[in-house]
Formats: structure tokens, C-alpha cells, sequence
């Protein structure tokens, strides 16, 4: 049971940081953005380019890898998003899809599908909790998350620009015409998200050491569960969210390691979240039939 | 002096354009009345002083200055408020957090002066400091009117935009709005006031502007105005003209 | 307007968007391959055009789920696969051994299944979900279910024999391909067929505005799953082309990104343009080869780029994609050739069309029964009594005017009287039959009709396509009717009938094939009333109809009214705050406060009561 928690909480961080980019875009644009794991991804590539390839320290790597993913964020939101002419959010999530798509046939087209390696951020040594060898990456992963998921969500209530943020999502015409500037919420948003899958991406530790396409969007797939999961509007859900998909998946892998399930962390990610979307959608429905009829309801 | 001039001003959406040249002044302190039918451009006159619309040419001058390429956000942080059309305020922000976000360019400037002019704000509608931790969207339609004009004034603007606040409001709420708009005017900020609701808006304004496609047609101080005027630009007529006119009376009587 | 208008990309695709257009195309493909034996294409050639084939249905089906019915699935590979291995089950010689064509429709069942399965929770749930289920269904295929051994055949891959006919097969690609084009037209028909029909109406009302499409009575989480179990399907038959094309396929076959380059496929295409998308599928067939051959080996790989930027270019710069190019160049050229036409007046002549023939006459009733009355309604939300034992009752031949502030619970009263919600108490009698427990559509389908305080129209649409949406209940046949066009013809024939009547009523022929969201205000209020009328209702329920309209449009709207109720003797319950309207057009009012009814009587008197002066008027009005 110990050991299925900590194992949980491992892979937790990493979907939960996801989630989080998912869940800022999402809050303060109503867009769903499908790009992130490419995005997260392509900083990798970035990290394997300067620490691998150009021998400089894992430290500067990090730091190309969020630079990068953070101004394609920036410049994804002001060269397309911001000059699309049909500007609802259904055109903006495909819109992602193509960035997606764009990066990984881009992470084919220079990298190849060979695995690339790239250091774990800390080589420091590992320890073991409840009989699971857990690594420093590892810790960081969820101290990080929950950090963000608390810290984001201070921001957005204490500060004015967070709180332009939140009427943004609200009413995204009215918060220019009381003088805040609308540009700069949907720039800090998207470049913010685009950190976030950067952030995500660096902190996987690498079990195999290697990088290939499309590698950190196999993580994204659960992170986005997760979003939907916490209520894609709340970053504490977003944690949450992540914390109960890791939980759920090192729970299969112990428990039907024996089935020998391929793709056993997607069916189980799969199954969870139609799960909770099944119960959201008949919640109503129940609530209505579960509660004591109103007196007077046969008069 | 003169607040607000438009030069010629023309403005549209993608290949339709709605203003074909609108001129207009604006008298610091007083104001200014928008009327037209539905088309006929008053909304996007108003967006086009606002800059959510830029003009494609002509001018828009505040306070004698030409701020016809600048963007709605650094108009209201050169002292124009809005009070939108539909009161739209944030339904899911508390008053208070509604009241914070309309200081914004205010708070940017000097926080110090965001507290006394809370203060002024809530002494002058009490009821939106017995609220103040309420969800905007939960409170009264006359109520929202009343933060969504508070919420511009809230960043001391010299110049207030009113775009069709009495639509959709019941007469009581209406009332209320007027009230409201009323201890706005006599505070001496000038306004733009579009309605639809002509009998509304008369009751308000001092100079009123007829728009008819995209061109202002007419423009005479309220007590100069007479059924006649209304009826041919504006088309009033028998099912109507009873409050309409009744308003104008009114209006002249106070006048005299 | 004429050197300084900008043209438009103008595609060299010519007049396809007529689907006979392309029947004679692929037909002139097929016939030289069957008829002489001898391929003209070469055999590399044909395989990838017959791989082509397979792909353009996958295109279609998630242009049926995206460009008619709004909804996004980031996985429709994931059902190509499942048909691909299905077809080997079936067909397979260590399998089942069934004729191919049986693996087709096995193909097709299995799609249809595991879409169904899986729209059954995402798609009751309004907003994107699909999208994020479907990408877990995608990763869950390709690195799950294709790697079971029995499905996917393990590492060496699932073999698809080819299909034979007698002794002679269809081994030789050029054969395949024949096949594969005439899968692709039944596929394009069947989806042709269904699109015309009230079916592809509610898909398309429902990608406009749920709500609207649910005041028409179309049950819209139905109709989304319809769609996508639909999409499931055809994905399915595409898959079973694609994979026996293939001969061998593995789970990798069907990856993740191959199902983002659909997406690409119909977005560029133009969604909702059948011809747009299968070319575009071709062409991205096509593609790597293509790039290939003019640029030498060393650019392998460049084509999936291309198409990510295409994609996104698209979106962002020209969202109608190639097929909205073509469309607006058509407009353009109609432009110039007619100038603007003029605008329909606003006072409309109305029709009296009698009831459709597929919905109930209106309930006989005695003398002296009410068309519409309501007894002690109550609806509760959370801490609010919005409606608190509100009675009402509605006169046949009689004009109703509902007054109150904002926040009295009007429209909340509306909403249960037209069944939108469930009241915690109370009783509804619609002609003397209680309604209560019925949903919204049972009611429509009674007689009830009404309008919204926003525009209640699918905006994208067309006027026409908007009467005929409205008209959903009133040509009742099935989704079987609907595929085959057996027993649909009748009804479609009634329908479009009638949607002329009204719309020559209406005076707004001129506006027939412009969309609703281009008119005015004004006219949008208009063919609104004619949407709710064209069932011909026993009541009309407007909600604020004259909100927005200025004072002439507003007066035009009165003489409407009356005449709803003299010309075509219907009863009429209207909300309205525009007290000058009301008291000119109502025989009686009601006015409501904080919930409950405080007045009702001859509107003239009940405005001079001080209880209504006081919860509604503010001041006296001079009537």
C-alpha cells in the first residue's frame, strides 16, 4: 500500500505540472491546448542540444529548454492566435493541435526516430521510502507541482494583473474597457502554459535516459486527464487530478502486473476518466432522483 | 472647453462600413446623447471613441489631443470609464474585486489614492458597500447597473461612455439607473450616453446627436428638440411617441 | 468594388463541390482497370491511391463528426485500426475466413461499437471532451489493444488477405483500387444522404447552439452520439480498405499522429465540404511521394511538417478551408453580377399553413378551457425561490403580457411552462391535458412554440435551413429512413414545403440562403417568429421580443402580434418589459414580483395599481 503511493506521487508531479499549463491556458482563455507535450518535448531536444551534444552544464541546458518552449509559447500567441479571424476557442484548441503536430513532424524531420540521451537534473543519490527507490528528480517533480499549484493560484487572486486574468476569462471585452490590457494577459498566459510543458518535460526523470518524439506527449495525455479530472478550471483540481491518476496507475501496475496488460497506464487513465466524466454527466440526473420529493410536489 | 472631438469618422467591420463620417463635440462637463434606429451606427460610434473599433480615418481628439491610433487601454488609462453595454461587470468576482479591477490604471499610477476613492465611491452607493463580498452576478439588475457605473468612476475618468444601459431593465430598475446616472452628472464628469431607449435618454441629456446610417444627421440641445425632429429622423411613431413626448415635456418643464 | 475588392485564393477545384462531379471522376478511375485488364497505373501507384481511398473515408467520418456536428475527435485513426483488424479477424486465413465484404461490415459495427461506447459519457457533457477522451482512446489502441496478440497479431502484424470474387481475386493493386473507389462512393453517399436529411439538420443545429437545437425539439446528446457512432462506423469501413490495401498491418500502423493529420486533412479541406476533404486527403496521400520525387530522398519526412503548418495557417488565416475559398469566390461573382438586394421589410405577412401532417392535431377541447394554464409553480434554485406559487392562465385567441422586474422570475416561469425545467411543485394543463412531467420536445410536439430573450436561431445557418431545423418534429421518421432515403422522401417534400410558404411570407426569399447571424436585429426577431410558427404552434411564448430593437422596428413588431392573433387566430404569451407594447397589444396582464404573481386583469387598470406601480413601474404610466 506504502509503496503504491509513493510510486503514485512519483509520476504524480509530472502530470500535475502538465495539468497546470492545461488548466492556466484554459482558465484565463477557455481554450483547451492539446500542444503541450510536443511543446514539453521539443525543450527536451533543447536540453539534449546544450548538455549532450555542447557538453555545457545540465543547469544552462534547463534554462535553454524553458527559453525556448516559453517564446514559441510567446510567439505562437502573436503571430496565429492573436491575429486568427474566427477567434473562438474551438479554432484555438485545433490551432494547438497543428502546433502539435507541427513540432513533432519537426522532432522527426531533425532528430530522427532514434533516442537521443540526456542526463536526470540531479545526479545526486537516491534514497528509499516505503521500500521504493525514489531519486531527487523525482521529489522535486511533486514539491514543484504542488508549489505552483498553490503559489499560481495566490497570484490570480491576490495581485490585479491575476485578477485581470480571472475577469478575462469572464468577460474578455469588458477587462480592456476598464484599461487592462488584454494582449498582455493572453501573452503571460500562453507563454506561461508553454513554461509549464517546458517545466514538465525537464523534471520526467528519464528511466531510459533517452528522448524521442513525441516522448513527453505520452505524459501529456495523462496530464490533460488530469485537467479534466480536477475540473479543468481549478489549478489545486489540476493537482489533484494528477496525484489521483498516479495513485490509479501504480495501483493497476501492482495489482495486474500479472495480466501483463500492453499500454496498461493509458487504459487505466482511459478508464478513470470516463469514470468521472459518466458520473459528472448523470450527477444531476442522481441528485434530482436521490433527493426527498418536495412537499407539495403531488398537489 | 471641448472634451471630446470627432473628425469625420469612419469605422466598420471586415468589408462593411457602418460609419461613414461622423462629426461631433463633446462639452466638458456636459452630456451627449447618441440616437438612432437599429443600423444606424450608435454602438459603433461609441467603440470607435473607445477604440475597440479603431476609426479607419478621421480623428478622435480627448482633451484636444489625438488619440485616434491608440488602444482602448491606454484611452482609459487617459481618463475615459465605460460603462458597457449589457452592464457587463464579473459576475464571478465579488464587488469589491469588480471595484479593484476598475482602479486598475488608477492603482498602476499611485496606490494611495485607490483607498479614498473607494470610500467616495461606496459613500456614494451604499448599497455596494453592504455588498461588497457579494458576487456581482448575484445581485439585482439595477444593482449591477449601479457597480458597472461605479466601477468606471471608481478611476476618476473625465470622460464616461454609456452604451444602452437601460435595455433590458425593468421600469423600477430603470429608476434606479437614472438615479444613478444622475449623481454621475452632477458630479460634473462628462458623458456619452447611447440609448435605444429614447424617452431614457432624453431625461438625461443635454445635447442630443441623431445618427442615421453611420452619418450624424442632427444635432440640437434637448430643449431645442420637438416631436417633429424625432419623428422624421428618428421614426417615431403613434404606438410610441405618447412616452417619448411626455418625456421632452417634462424635460422642457424642468428647463423652464 | 472592382479592381480594389480583394480576391480571394482562387483553388484550381473547379466545380467539384457537385458530388456527381466526383462519382464520374472515380468511375473513370475504376472503369479502364476492370474493363482492360491491364493497369494504366502503375501497381506503387494504385496501392497508394487505394491506401488513398481508405484514408479519404477516415476524412469523411471525421468530417461528419467535426464539420457537421461540432465535435473534435483527436483519435479517429484509433477506428480506422479497429476496422483494419477487424477485417483480418474476420477475413484472415487462420482466422475466420468470411468473404471480405462481411469483414466490411464487421469493420463498420466495430467502429460504430467502440465509438458509441465511448461518446456514451464524453458527449452528455458539453465543451471538448470528446477531443480529450479520444486522445486516450488513441493511446490506449495504439499501445494497448493493437499489441494484444490475438488483435494485432504480435510483431509480425495482422495479416488482411485481399478479397476474391469466384477464383478471381483482387490481388493486383489496380483491381484493389476499383474496390476501394467504390467503398469510398457508397461511403460518400450513405454520408451524402444522411447530411440532407432531418438527421444531418439536427447535427448541424446542434454544432450552431445546443440550446437552440433543443427548443426545436432535437434531443442533443442523442444526436452527438448518433453522430459519432455514425463517424465510428465509417472510420470502420475505412479501415478494412486501408488495411487491405496494406495486406499487413501492426499497431503502429495506426499511431497517435497519423490521427492529428485527419484533423489536417478536413480543417484544409474546408470542413462540412465532402469533395474539399477527400481531395485533400488524396493530395496528403500523395504528398510524400510528391515531395519525394521533386526533391530528392533527403527531404523524407518535410510532408508532415508541411502539414502542421498548413493546418495551422489554415485555421488561423482562412478557417472555411479550400472549399470556403471556392465558396466565397461564388459570392463574390454573385455580388458583382446583382449588387446588394434590398432588405425585407420588417412587418411580415404571415401564413396560415394548418398543422404539419406529422404532428398531432391540437387537442379538442371544450368551451371555456384554457389553451395554456398553470397552478402554484414553484422552481427553487439552491437558496432561491425563483417561482413561488405562481397560477396563470392563458385564453384562446387572446394576447398574454408578462410584466415584472428583472429577477422576478419570468423567464425562470417560462421555463417550466415550456418544460425546459422541472418545477419543484405544481401543474402545467396545455388544452386541458396536464404537461407537467413532460419534457420540452413532448410539448412542441403539442403545440407549444417559443422564442428566446437572445436570438433563439442556429446563426451560421441559413434562413431556410433555419425553418427547416425548426421543423424537426414535424417530419418524425427514423435514422434508418434517413440512410436509405426510403420513407423520408414524403416528409422531406412536406417540410420544404412549408419552409417556402413561410419564408415567401415572411418576405425574406431574397434572404433564403443567407446566414441568419448577416441580418439585422430586427429580422433575425422576425425569422424567429417565423421558425416558431412554421409547426403552426396553439401558442406562441416570446420571450422579450422587442428587447434591442428600436422604437419603428418595435412598433412593426406590435402590428405582428396583432395579427398573429386576428389573421391566424393563435394565442400569444409574451414577456416583455416595454410597457407601451404591451399595454398596446395584450388583452391581459400579469405582473410578477420576487417570484410571484402580484397582478393580473385588463392591462390598462392593472398599471395604475399601486402594488405594480410600486414592485415594477416606479411611476404612474398615462395609458
Amino acid at each position: 500500500m506504502g509503496q503504491v503511493l509513493v510510486l503514485g506521487l512519483i509520476n504524480a508531479g509530472i502530470y500535475a505540472v502538465f495539468a497546470l499549463g492545461v488548466v492556466l491556458v484554459y482558465r484565463g482563455t477557455g481554450v483547451l491546448t492539446f500542444a503541450q507535450g510536443e511543446i514539453g518535448t521539443l525543450g527536451l531536444y533543447v536540453a539534449y542540444v546544450l548538455v549532450t551534444e555542447q557538453h555545457l552544464p545540465w543547469l544552462v541546458g534547463a534554462a535553454g529548454a524553458l527559453l525556448v518552449t516559453t517564446a514559441l509559447g510567446a510567439a505562437f500567441e502573436l503571430l496565429l492566435v492573436r491575429r486568427m479571424v474566427a477567434a473562438d476557442p474551438v479554432s484555438t484548441a485545433v490551432l494547438t493541435v497543428g502546433l502539435g503536430l507541427t513540432i513533432l513532424a519537426c522532432e522527426f524531420f531533425f532528430f530522427g526516430a532514434s533516442p537521443r540521451v540526456l542526463d536526470p537534473p540531479f545526479l545526486a543519490a537516491s534514497f528509499t521510502v516505503a521500500g521504493v527507490v525514489v531519486t531527487p528528480t523525482q521529489v522535486a517533480a511533486l514539491v514543484v507541482a504542488l508549489a505552483l499549484g498553490f503559489g499560481l493560484q495566490a497570484v490570480l487572486r491576490r495581485t490585479d494583473f491575476g485578477l485581470g486574468i480571472l475577469a478575462a476569462s469572464q468577460d474578455a471585452a469588458a477587462v480592456r474597457l476598464v484599461g487592462i490590457p488584454l494582449s498582455r494577459i493572453t501573452l503571460v498566459l500562453w507563454s506561461g502554459g508553454a513554461f509549464l510543458a517546458g517545466l514538465a518535460a525537464l523534471l520526467v526523470e528519464p528511466t531510459v535516459g533517452t528522448v524521442t518524439p513525441g516522448y513527453a506527449s505520452e505524459l501529456f495525455v495523462v496530464g490533460l486527464a488530469a485537467a479534466v479530472i480536477g475540473g479543468l478550471t481549478s489549478l489545486p483540481g489540476a493537482v489533484v487530478g494528477g496525484v489521483v491518476l498516479g495513485i490509479a496507475e501504480s495501483a493497476a501496475s501492482r495489482y495486474l502486473s500479472d495480466a501483463n496488460i500492453p499500454g496498461l497506464r493509458y487504459v487505466t487513465v482511459f478508464a478513470v476518466l470516463l469514470a468521472v466524466l459518466l458520473y459528472r454527466a448523470l450527477a444531476p440526473e442522481l441528485r434530482r432522483r436521490l433527493a426527498p420529493a418536495p412537499a407539495g410536489a403531488t398537489a | 472647453m471641448t472634451l471630446l472631438e470627432l473628425h469625420d469618422v469612419t469605422a466598420g467591420f471586415g468589408a462593411v462600413t457602418v460609419l461613414h463620417g461622423i462629426t461631433m463635440s463633446v462639452a466638458e462637463g456636459s452630456i451627449a446623447g447618441v440616437f438612432g434606429l437599429n443600423g444606424a451606427g450608435k454602438s459603433v460610434t461609441m467603440k470607435a471613441i473607445g477604440g475597440t473599433v479603431p476609426a479607419r480615418s478621421g480623428q478622435v481628439l480627448f482633451e484636444g489631443e489625438d488619440i485616434t491610433r491608440l488602444s482602448p487601454e491606454k484611452r482609459v488609462a487617459r481618463g475615459m470609464g465605460h460603462v458597457p453595454q449589457g452592464r457587463q461587470v464579473f459576475p464571478q468576482l465579488t464587488v469589491e474585486e469588480n471595484l479593484r479591477l476598475g482602479a486598475y490604471t488608477l492603482r498602476r499610477k499611485d496606490k494611495g489614492r485607490y483607498g479614498p476613492a473607494l470610500d467616495s465611491v461606496f459613500d456614494r452607493f451604499p448599497v455596494l458597500k453592504q455588498r461588497r463580498q457579494q458576487l456581482a452576478g448575484t445581485m439585482s439588475g439595477g444593482q449591477q447597473a449601479s457597480l458597472a457605473v461605479a466601477r468606471a468612476l471608481i478611476n476618476q475618468p473625465r470622460l464616461i461612455l454609456v452604451d444602452e444601459p437601460s435595455a433590458g431593465l425593468s421600469p423600477v430598475a430603470q429608476l434606479e439607473l437614472r438615479e444613478v446616472l444622475q449623481v454621475v452628472k452632477d458630479s460634473g464628469v462628462t458623458m456619452v450616453l447611447v440609448e435605444q431607449n429614447i424617452a431614457f435618454g432624453l431625461s438625461l441629456v443635454d445635447t442630443a446627436h441623431l445618427l442615421q446610417t453611420g452619418v450624424v444627421v442632427h444635432t440640437a440641445p434637448v430643449s431645442e428638440l420637438d416631436d417633429d425632429t424625432l419623428a422624421t429622423h428618428l421614426g417615431i411613431g403613434k404606438v410610441l411617441a405618447g412616452a417619448t413626448g411626455s418625456a421632452l415635456s417634462a424635460r422642457k418643464g424642468s428647463k423652464r | 468594388m472592382t479592381s480594389a475588392a480583394v480576391r480571394p485564393l482562387r483553388l484550381q477545384v473547379g466545380r467539384l463541390p457537385v458530388p456527381w462531379t466526383v462519382v464520374a471522376l472515380l468511375l473513370a478511375a475504376v472503369v479502364p482497370p476492370l474493363a482492360g485488364g491491364t493497369a494504366l497505373l502503375s501497381d506503387t501507384h494504385a496501392l497508394v491511391l487505394a491506401k488513398g481511398a481508405g484514408f479519404a473515408m477516415a476524412a469523411l467520418s471525421l468530417n461528419l463528426l467535426m464539420g457537421y456536428a461540432g465535435q473534435i475527435s483527436l483519435g479517429q485513426f484509433a477506428f480506422v485500426g479497429i476496422g483494419a483488424f477487424v477485417t483480418g479477424m474476420v477475413t484472415g486465413v487462420e482466422d475466420l475466413r468470411l468473404p471480405w465484404l462481411v469483414g466490411v461490415l464487421a469493420a463498420a459495427a466495430a467502429g460504430g461499437l467502440l465509438a458509441f461506447l465511448v461518446g456514451l459519457p464524453a458527449l452528455r457533457l458539453r465543451g471538448l471532451y470528446l477531443a480529450v477522451v479520444t486522445i486516450s482512446v488513441a493511446y490506449v489502441c495504439w499501445q494497448g489493444l493493437f499489441r494484444i496478440e490475438s488483435i494485432g497479431g504480435g510483431s509480425a502484424g495482422k495479416v488482411i488477405p485481399r478479397p476474391y470474387v469466384g477464383s478471381s481475386s483482387f490481388s493486383s493493386n489496380a483491381d484493389f483500387l476499383a474496390l476501394a473507389l467504390v467503398a469510398l462512393v457508397v461511403v460518400w453517399a450513405v454520408d451524402a444522404q444522411v447530411t440532407r436529411t432531418r438527421i444531418g439538420r439536427a447535427f448541424r443545429a446542434v454544432k450552431a447552439d445546443e440550446q437552440v437545437a433543443a427548443s426545436f425539439g432535437i434531443d442533443v446528446a442523442a444526436t452527438k452520439l448518433l453522430a459519432f457512432t455514425l463517424a465510428g462506423a465509417m472510420a470502420g469501413v475505412g479501415g478494412a480498405v486501408y488495411g487491405t490495401a496494406y495486406g499487413t498491418v501492426t499497431g503502429d500502423t495506426f499511431d497517435y499522429a497519423t490521427s492529428l493529420l485527419l484533423v489536417v486533412i478536413v480543417v484544409v479541406g474546408g470542413l462540412g465540404s465532402r469533395a474539399g476533404v477527400v481531395i485533400a486527403a488524396f493530395f496528403t496521400v500523395l504528398l510524400p511521394d510528391l515531395l519525394v520525387a521533386l526533391f530528392g530522398s533527403g527531404i523524407r519526412g518535410l510532408d508532415l511538417v508541411l502539414n502542421g503548418v498548413l493546418l495551422m495557417l489554415t485555421v488561423a488565416f482562412n478557417p472555411e478551408g479550400m472549399a470556403g475559398a471556392v465558396r466565397h469566390s461564388r459570392e463574390l461573382r454573385r455580388q458583382r453580377r446583382g449588387g446588394e438586394p434590398p432588405l425585407p421589410p420588417t412587418r411580415p405577412h404571415l401564413p396560415d399553413l394548418g398543422r404539419p401532417a406529422g404532428m398531432p392535431a391540437p387537442r379538442k377541447t371544450r368551451p371555456g378551457t384554457a389553451v395554456l394554464e398553470a397552478r402554484g409553480v414553484s422552481v427553487r434554485f439552491g437558496g432561491l425561490q425563483a417561482v413561488d406559487g405562481a397560477s396563470l392562465r392563458v385564453d384562446r385567441g387572446t394576447i398574454v403580457g408578462l410584466m415584472g422586474p428583472n429577477g422576478a422570475g419570468k423567464t425562470t416561469l417560462f421555463n417550466a411552462l415550456s418544460g425546459a425545467l422541472t418545477p419543484d411543485s405544481g401543474t402545467v394543463h396545455f388544452l386541458g391535458e396536464d404537461v407537467s412531467a413532460l419534457p420540452p420536445h413532448a410539448r412542441a410536439a403539442r403545440g407549444m412554440g417559443r422564442t428566446f430573450q437572445l436570438i433563439g436561431l442556429a446563426k451560421d445557418q441559413s434562413v431556410y435551413e433555419n425553418l427547416l431545423i425548426a421543423q424537426h418534429l414535424a417530419a418524425p421518421y427514423g435514422v434508418l429512413a434517413a440512410l436509405t432515403s426510403l420513407g423520408s422522401r414524403g416528409w422531406e417534400k412536406q417540410v420544404r414545403e412549408r419552409a417556402d410558404h413561410t419564408l415567401d411570407g415572411l418576405g425574406f426569399g431574397r434572404f433564403r440562403n443567407t446566414p441568419v447571424g448577416r441580418l439585422s436585429h430586427g429580422q433575425q426577431r422576425i425569422v424567429e417568429i417565423g421558425c416558431a410558427l412554421v409547426t403552426s404552434p396553439e401558442l406562441l411564448m416570446l420571450d422579450e421580443p422587442s428587447a434591442g430593437m428600436s422604437p419603428a422596428a418595435a412598433e412593426d413588431l406590435a402590428a405582428t402580434l396583432l395579427d398573429i392573433r386576428d389573421q391566424l387566430g393563435r394565442t400569444v404569451l409574451l414577456i416583455e418589459h416595454n410597457v407601451p407594447l404591451v399595454l398596446g397589444t395584450a388583452d391581459e396582464l400579469y405582473v410578477m414580483d420576487t417570484g410571484r404573481v402580484i397582478a393580473d386583469g385588463e392591462p390598462g387598470e392593472v398599471v395604475t395599481r399601486p402594488e405594480v406601480v410600486t414592485a415594477y413601474l416606479g411611476q404612474a404610466v398615462t395609458a
